[in-house]
C-alpha cells in the first residue's frame, strides 16, 4: 500500500454527481439445485457511488452473498451487466478477471481465512506475490498495511497466536495491501465479540474516510450496518 | 457396535482416497500372490514328476541325473533285488535313461537356453502311464525321431511338430510327436530313443539313471539298504518324489527369498498407505466421532469400527489384487533350474489357500495400518461434537 | 517469502502425514534402488568379463565334453594367429562334505598353462610353483578361502558328484585377482589327478578350451577359425568370448530379470498412489484456502503450482531419504555380502551413479504425476463453491 495516496476524502463531495464505482443493471442469477432452477436474484439494479461505505442487510437466503460474489467478480450473472471501477466484469474471461481482482479489489471474509502456515506479515504479503514488486518493496508495503491496521508489533506472529479481532485486522491489511479501489466484506464481524467487532468497524470507517476506499459490506449485524453511510436491504432477490 | 455399512459409506464418501489406497493394496497383494503362485507352480511341476513307489538310482555322490553315470553291466544285479515290483509280462518295471543338455536357440529372443534331452528305452511309456501323446505319433526306433514336451513345444528353434534340429553335426533329429505328462517337468524335455542318444554321444553301455518301481512305497528302505550293502554296486538310491523335491530346492529357495524381500518392502508401503488414509479419515471426522461418543458409543465401539473400516478397505484392495493375480495363470515362466542346468517352464498355479492367504495378508496390513488411527479415533472427546 | 516457499510450507503442514508419506516414498525408492542394483550387477558382471579370453565348448552344450586332442590341434594350427595362451578346464562338480550347503566351482585344469590364460590371477610365486609341482595340489580363490577357512598346506577332501568317490588335495596356493573378470571362489586342481582315476571310457575328454588372444578385437575371427577346424567332424565346437558366454548365461535368467524389472515398476506405482493420496487429502482439506487465494487474484495455474510444489517437496525429501539409506544398506550391506559370498554371480554389487540419478528423477517425476489429479481438481474448483466449503 502506497503512502502517497489521497488521505482524505470530503464526504460532502459524495453526492449524485459522484460517478458510481459499482453499476449493476438488470442482474439475474439462478442456480441449479438438483433438477430445480432456483432464482436467487432477479432484475436487480444497483449503483454504488465511489467513496461510499455501504452495508447490505437481509435475511438468510436473500441472496446477499450471491450479490457480493457478483460484485467481487467471483461469480457471473445469468443475465445483466456489472461494471466495477470502470470494467465490465460480467464479460471478462477467467484470467483477466483474476488479474482484475488482484489489482482492483480487496476481499474481507467472515472467518478471516488467513493461511495458518504463514506469519501475519507473510499473509499480508501474499497478494503482492502476483505483482512484479521486489521482495524488499513487498515487505515494505506489507509492513505499512499492518501499521495502518495497528498490528505493527505482531508482524511475525502466526494466525493461531492472534486473537480473532487481530486475525481479522491482518485480513483487512491483506485486503488493502494492493491499494484496491473497492473493498468487499462478507460478514466481517460475524465471528467476533462486540469489542473486537467495534474495533474492526472503526478500522473500516477509517479506511473509508481517510483512505477513500469504497466499502461494500454484507452483514447481519445492525450495529455494524449503523456504521455504514448507506444501508440497503435485500429480500427475496430484490433490493428495497 | 456400529454397523459395517456406516464404514463402507464413509469409504465411499472419500472416493479418491479410498480408490488410491485400495489400488495400492491391490498391487501389493497382486505381487505377493503371484510370488506364492509361482512358488507353488515350481513345487507342483517338479513334484508331479515323481512317484512315491518309484526309486531313482544314481551313481554314488551324484546329486542329479546330469552328474550321474551308471554302467549298464551292473543293472542285472540291481534288477534282481526282491523289493522291486514284477511286471505283468515278467521281469521288473525299470527304465534306464540317459540325460544330456542341449543348448538351443530360444524363439522370440536373441538368446539361447538349455533344453534337457532324455534318452528313453522303448518301454518308457509303459513305466510312465501318465505320459500321453497329444499330437503326432510315437517315434520309430533307430530313425532319430523324438518327442517334445508340450511346455516347450514351439519355444525353441526346431522344437515344433514336423521340424528338425541338429543334435550334433551330421545328426538331425525329427520331431514326430508332442507329449504331455500332467504338468510335470517332463513336459519341458525332449525325449529321444536311448540307443540313438547313446550312439550320438558315444555313451554306449552308459546311462544317467535307472528308475525302478518298488513293490510298495514302504519297500524303499529295504531296497536302499540292500543296494548300499552290495559291494558291487556304487549307487545311491532315492525315492523319486524326494529326488524332485531336492531338485526344486534351489530354485524355490531363490524365488522365496526374492519374494520375501519384495513382500517386506511392499507391505511397509501398503501399511503406510492405509495409515495415512485412516489418519486422514479420523482427522476429518472429529465432529462425527464426537457426536457418536455423545450418543453413547463406547471407546471400544469406535476403535473396532475404525479398525473394521481399515481392514475392510485393505481386504477390498486385496480381493482385487488376488483376483488380478489369477490372470498370471496365463503366463508361462521359463527359467533355468540350477539343479538340472536346463530350462523348465513353470506356471503360476493358484490354490484356494494362496488366495485366502493373500486376503488374510491384506486384512492384516489393514489391521496394522489402521491400529494407531483407530486408537486416535477412540480418544476423541464427546465435546468435539459441539465445536466446529 | 515466495511462491515455492509457500508450497513447501504447505507440504510440512500436516507434519505426521508428511513424515509417513516421506517414509513411504523412501521405502519405495530404496526397494527400487535395490532391485535396479541387482539388474545393474548382472550387467556389470557381463561388462567386467574378459573380452580377450575365449571359451570353446562342445556345440551341443557345456555339459557334453570335447576331446582333449582338440587343444593340441588348436595350439598347433593357431599358433601364428594371435593366440597368446591356451589351456582347458573341466567342470568337476565336487562338494565339501563338511560344508554341504556351500556352492563353489571345482575345475580340473592344466596347471602349467592356467596362469597364462588367467593373467589377472595373483599368486605368490612360491605358491604357484608349489601348486604346479604337486599333482594333488589345489589352488583356491581368496573368497573361497575366506568362506571355508582353508589355509595353504591344508589337506582337504571333496566328495565327487559327476566323478564318484572321495578326492583328496593339498591347498598349495590362494589366488587373488587384478581384475573383476575372474571369479575368486574357484577351486582349481590338476587334470592329471582326475584323468588317472577315471575308467577308460571317460578318459581323454575335457570340458572346454580356454584361449587368450593378443587382440580382443580379433576374438570373433579367432573363434570362427577354431570352430572351422572341427567343422564336419562328429564333435563340433562353439567358441565365443567369455563376455559373450556370460551374456548368454545371464540370458537364461531373463524371466527372473524381467520379473524384477516389473516388480521395480510396480513399487513405483504404489509409491505414486501413496503420494497422490496424501496430496489429494491435503487439497481437500485446503479447499477453502484455495478459494481465498483465487478470490484475492491467484490464478488456477498458481494453485497447480502450489499442489505440484507440495508433491515435489515430499518426493524430493522421500527420494533423498531413500537414496541416503541406499548407500549403507545396498552398497555397504547387501553389496559387501554378495561380493564376498556370491562373487561368481555378483562380482560387483553397488549402486551406480546412474541408478541414484534415475531414482531421484523418478521420485520427482512421479511426484508430479501424483500431483496431477489433485492439482486439476484444485484448478477446476469454482471459487464460490470452494469458499463455501469449510471442512
Amino acid at each position: 500500500m502506497s503512502e502517497n495516496q489521497p488521505t482524505t476524502t470530503d464526504r460532502a463531495t459524495q453526492g449524485k454527481q459522484v460517478p458510481a464505482i459499482v453499476k449493476l443493471a438488470g442482474i439475474a442469477k439462478s442456480f441449479e439445485r438438483g433438477k430445480e432452477q432456483v432464482r436467487v436474484l432477479e432484475a436487480l439494479d444497483l449503483e454504488v457511488p465511489a467513496g461510499s461505505f455501504e452495508a447490505l442487510m437481509g435475511p438468510s437466503g436473500s441472496g446477499k452473498t450471491t450479490l457480493l460474489n457478483l460484485i467481487a467478480g467471483l461469480d457471473r450473472p445469468s443475465a445483466g451487466t456489472i461494471s466495477v471501477a470502470g470494467t465490465d466484469i460480467a464479460n471478462l474471461g477467467d484470467a483477466p478477471l483474476a488479474k482484475w481482482r488482484a489489482e482492483t479489489l480487496g476481499f474481507i471474509f467472515q472467518s478471516y481465512n488467513l493461511m495458518p502456515v504463514l506469519t501475519a506479515l507473510e499473509n499480508v504479503e501474499l497478494p503482492l506475490l502476483l505483482t512484479r514488486l521486489s521482495s524488499k518493496e513487498r515487505r515494505r508495503r506489507a509492513e505499512t498495511a499492518l501499521r495502518i491496521v495497528g498490528l505493527e508489533d505482531r508482524l511475525h506472529h502466526h494466525p493461531r497466536q492472534l486473537s480473532g479481532g487481530q486475525e481479522q485486522r491482518v485480513a483487512i491489511a491483506r485486503a488493502i495491501v494492493n491499494d484496491p479501489k473497492i473493498l468487499v466484506a462478507d460478514e466481517p464481524t460475524g465471528d467476533l465479540d462486540r469489542k473486537s467487532a467495534d474495533e474492526v468497524l472503526t478500522l473500516l470507517e477509517k479506511l473509508n474516510r481517510e483512505f477513500g476506499k469504497t466499502i461494500f459490506m454484507v452483514t447481519h449485524d445492525p450495529a455494524a450496518a449503523e456504521r455504514a453511510t448507506v444501508i440497503r436491504r435485500l429480500d427475496k432477490g430484490r433490493l428495497e | 457396535m456400529l454397523p459395517i455399512s456406516y464404514n463402507i459409506r464413509s469409504l465411499l464418501v472419500r472416493k479418491t482416497t479410498t480408490i488410491a489406497t485400495a489400488s495400492g493394496i491391490a498391487l501389493v497383494v497382486f505381487v505377493f500372490s503371484s510370488v506364492l503362485m509361482l512358488q507353488n507352480g515350481i513345487k507342483r511341476t517338479l513334484g508331479l514328476s515323481g512317484r512315491a513307489d518309484n526309486a531313482i538310482v544314481l551313481s554314488k555322490g551324484a546329486d542329479a541325473e546330469l552328474s550321474s553315470t551308471i554302467t549298464t553291466s551292473q543293472l542285472s544285479l540291481l534288477e534282481a533285488k526282491p523289493q522291486l515290483a514284477q511286471a505283468a509280462g515278467g521281469g521288473v518295471l525299470a527304465v534306464e535313461e540317459l540325460v544330456v543338455v542341449m543348448t538351443m536357440d530360444k524363439l522370440g529372443t536373441t538368446g539361447v537356453a538349455n533344453v534337457q534331452l532324455r534318452g528313453v528305452p522303448i518301454d518308457a511309456l509303459a513305466f510312465r502311464p501318465e505320459v500321453r501323446l497329444i499330437a503326432g505319433r510315437a517315434p520309430n526306433p533307430a530313425r532319430n525321431e523324438v518327442l517334445v514336451g508340450k511346455a516347450i513345444r514351439g519355444r525353441f528353434r526346431g522344437l515344433t511338430l514336423g521340424q528338425k534340429f541338429a543334435l550334433r553335426s551330421n545328426l538331425e533329429m525329427t520331431v514326430v510327436g508332442i507329449f504331455e505328462s500332467g504338468g510335470s517337468s517332463f513336459e519341458s524335455e525332449v525325449w529321444a530313443s536311448l540307443d540313438d542318444l547313446r550312439s550320438a554321444f558315444g555313451r554306449t553301455g552308459l546311462a544317467s539313471s535307472v528308475r525302478v518301481r518298488l513293490s510298495s512305497p514302504d519297500a524303499l528302505v529295504a531296497f536302499q539298504k540292500s543296494v548300499a550293502e552290495d559291494p558291487q554296486l556304487g549307487f545311491d538310491v532315492l525315492r523319486e518324489t524326494e529326488y524332485y523335491e531336492k531338485q526344486s530346492e534351489g530354485l524355490a529357495m531363490f524365488i522365496t527369498v526374492l519374494g520375501m524381500v519384495i513382500a517386506v518392502f511392499f507391505s511397509i508401503g501398503a501399511m503406510i498407505g492405509a495409515m495415512i488414509t485412516m489418519y486422514g479419515s479420523v482427522a476429518s471426522r472429529q465432529r462425527e466421532i464426537g457426536t457418536l461418543r455423545a450418543l453413547g458409543f463406547s471407546r471400544i465401539g469406535i476403535l473396532t469400527s475404525f479398525l473394521a473400516e481399515s481392514i475392510f478397505l485393505c481386504a477390498a484392495g486385496g480381493l482385487i489384487g488376488a483376483l488380478g493375480s489369477l490372470a498370471m495363470g496365463a503366463i508361462r515362466f521359463s527359467v533355468m533350474n540350477f539343479a538340472s542346468w536346463s530350462e523348465i517352464v513353470f506356471t503360476f498355479t493358484p490354490t484356494p489357500g494362496i488366495i485366502l492367504g493373500s486376503l488374510a495378508f491384506a486384512a492384516f496390513m489393514g489391521l496394522l495400518g489402521g491400529f494407531f488411527p483407530a486408537v486416535r479415533a477412540a480418544r476423541v472427546a464427546p465435546a468435539k461434537a459441539m465445536r466446529g | 517469502m515466495n511462491l515455492p516457499m509457500l508450497a513447501a510450507r504447505n507440504a510440512l503442514r500436516n507434519r505426521f502425514r508428511t513424515i509417513l508419506t516421506v517414509v513411504g516414498v523412501a521405502v519405495a525408492i530404496l526397494a527400487f534402488v535395490s532391485l535396479r542394483t541387482v539388474l545393474d550387477a548382472w550387467d556389470l558382471a557381463i561388462e567386467s568379463s574378459a573380452k580377450d579370453r575365449l571359451a570353446s565348448r562342445n556345440k551341443t552344450s557345456w555339459v557334453v565334453p570335447v576331446p582333449k586332442k582338440y587343444l593340441d590341434k588348436v595350439r598347433v594350427e593357431l599358433a601364428d594367429e594371435g593366440l597368446t595362451a591356451a589351456s582347458y578346464g573341466t567342470w568337476f562338480g565336487a562338494k565339501d562334505p563338511t560344508h554341504k550347503d556351500l556352492f563353489f566351482a571345482t575345475i580340473s585344469a592344466e596347471a602349467k598353462s592356467l596362469f597364462d590364460v588367467y593373467d589377472e590371477m595373483i599368486v605368490p610365486e612360491a605358491d604357484k610353483q608349489a601348486f604346479i609341482g604337486d599333482r594333488t595340489g589345489a589352488l583356491i580363490g581368496d573368497a573361497l578361502a575366506r568362506q571355508t577357512g582353508w589355509k595353504v598346506g591344508q589337506r582337504v577332501t571333496l566328495q565327487g558328484t559327476i566323478y564318484p568317490g572321495l578326492w583328496s588335495y593339498t591347498i598349495r596356493g590362494i589366488y587373488g585377482a587384478k581384475r573383476r573378470s575372474l571369479d575368486r571362489g574357484i577351486f582349481f586342481f590338476h587334470d592329471e589327478y582326475l584323468q588317472e582315476k577315471l575308467p577308460d571310457h571317460r578318459r581323454g575328454n575335457i570340458g572346454w578350451l580356454i584361449l587368450r588372444v593378443a587382440d580382443a578385437k580379433k576374438g570373433s575371427e579367432i573363434s570362427r577359425r577354431v570352430d572351422e577346424l572341427f567343422t564336419g567332424s562328429d564333435i563340433e565346437t562353439f567358441t565365443q568370448s567369455e563376455k559373450a558366454m556370460n551374456l548368454s548365461f545371464m540370458a537364461t535368467f531373463s524371466a527372473v530379470l524381467k520379473a524384477i524389472d516389473v516388480v521395480s515398476l510396480v513399487i513405483l506405482a504404489i509409491m505414486t498412489l501413496i503420494l497422490g493420496n496424501t496430496i489429494a487429502m491435503g487439497v481437500r482439506e485446503r479447499t477453502n484456502e484455495y478459494g481465498v487465494l483465487r478470490a484475492i487474484g491467484f490464478r488456477p495455474r498458481h494453485l497447480v503450482g502450489f499442489v505440484a510444489g507440495e508433491s515435489l517437496t515430499i518426493g524430493f525429501l522421500g527420494g533423498g531419504l531413500g537414496l541416503a539409506l541406499s548407500y549403507p544398506i545396498v552398497t555397504l550391506g547387501m553389496g559387501r555380502w554378495l561380493e564376498e559370498n556370491m562373487s561368481g554371480f555378483f562380482p560387483i554389487f553397488h549402486v551406480t551413479p546412474k541408478t541414484y540419478a534415475t531414482a531421484m528423477l523418478l521420485a520427482l517425476g512421479l511426484a508430479a504425476v501424483a500431483a496431477a489429479w489433485p492439482a486439476v481438481g484444485a484448478a477446476r474448483l469454482r471459487i464460490t463453491d470452494a469458499l463455501r466449503r469449510v471442512d
